[in-house]
């Protein structure tokens, strides 16, 4: 195969999805992807097995994450 | 089917699931246009080689990930672009139907897009490029007289324009002979698939793999 790198730079990416309106958004898994034109497609690939209504996908480094009850600051 | 090949040999793993994807939804297109065809009362082609109306870029297997992502980005662009054409059309049942199909293709856009802007693959970006506009065809040719009927809602130069602004890029200058294009088969080079490439498209590959009387 003549294309021995792949990405220079990638980021990951969370992915929500809720399969009808009613239901709550659920983390369905996580791609790997270098923007978030082709995070949008792998996630839609990778993802589209079970019925949906919405899907998206969050940067990771995008989520702030709080300190659990208890949890002494670091 | 050629998308289909890289699903276990693309660069990442995501890639590999995302050419499965692809070549499934692209399937799924063939038989709603190939049934689209039949209500309209075309009648069915004969399954022999020199039938098949392929582009010379998918006669044989890629041997190169730039291939797949120059037939993703700019082939693949370029026949959604016609499907956008028929679903704006005033043909009903392509109107109706092809919708669809149109809103998976956007995630193979922005799949190919990406993957251009990443590989260095300006050979196979010209090959694709000129493959596209010989299948698109001349101007004031079928596609013209089609676009002038209302049939077609984009016309050739409207075609190539929106296909250089999705691609971000112009094909490379080399004169086209259009004098050279076969009109059926949409292309100037002559030939067409492989043999092994046609045992699989008709079955026959699969039905080696079968056990005796199934």
């Amino acid at each position: 195969m003549g294309f021995a790198r792949v990405h220079d730079e990638v980021q990951e990416y969370e992915v929500f999805a809720r399969k009808t309106r009613l239901e709550p958004l659920r983390q369905v898994g996580a791609v790997v992807a270098p923007d978030d034109e082709l995070a949008m497609a792998y996630a839609r690939a990778t993802y589209d097995e079970e019925r949906w209504v919405e899907m998206m996908i969050v940067p990771k480094a995008a989520v702030i994450q709080l300190w659990a009850p208890g949890e002494a600051e670091a | 089917m050629r998308y289909a090949e890289w699903c276990i040999a693309a660069p990442t793993l995501e890639a590999d699931i995302a050419a499965a994807a692809m070549g499934l939804d692209d399937i799924g297109h063939s038989r709603v246009l190939y049934g689209s065809l039949r209500e309209l009362g075309e009648p069915d082609v004969p399954d022999e080689p020199g039938s098949y109306a392929n582009v010379p870029y998918l006669d044989r297997p890629w041997t190169d990930w730039t291939a797949f992502v120059a037939a993703n980005g700019v082939l693949d662009s370029a026949f959604t672009l016609m499907i956008e054409a028929l679903a704006g059309g005033n043909v009903e049942v392509l109107r109706s139907r092809l919708k669809k199909m149109l809103q998976e293709e956007r995630y193979h856009a922005m799949h190919g897009r990406s993957w251009l802007r990443e590989s260095r693959a300006a050979v196979a970006v010209d090959e694709a490029w000129r493959d596209s506009i010989v299948w698109i065809g001349p101007e004031d040719g079928d596609v013209d007289e089609l676009h002038g009927k209302g049939i077609l809602s984009l016309g050739v130069r409207e075609l190539r324009r929106r296909l250089e602004e999705q691609v971000s890029g112009a094909p490379a200058s080399t004169p086209i002979d259009w004098k050279a294009r076969d009109p059926v088969r949409r292309r100037i080079v002559p030939g067409g698939i492989d043999e092994l490439t046609l045992s699989m498209l008709q079955g026959l590959a699969e039905k080696r793999y079968m056990p005796a009387g199934a």
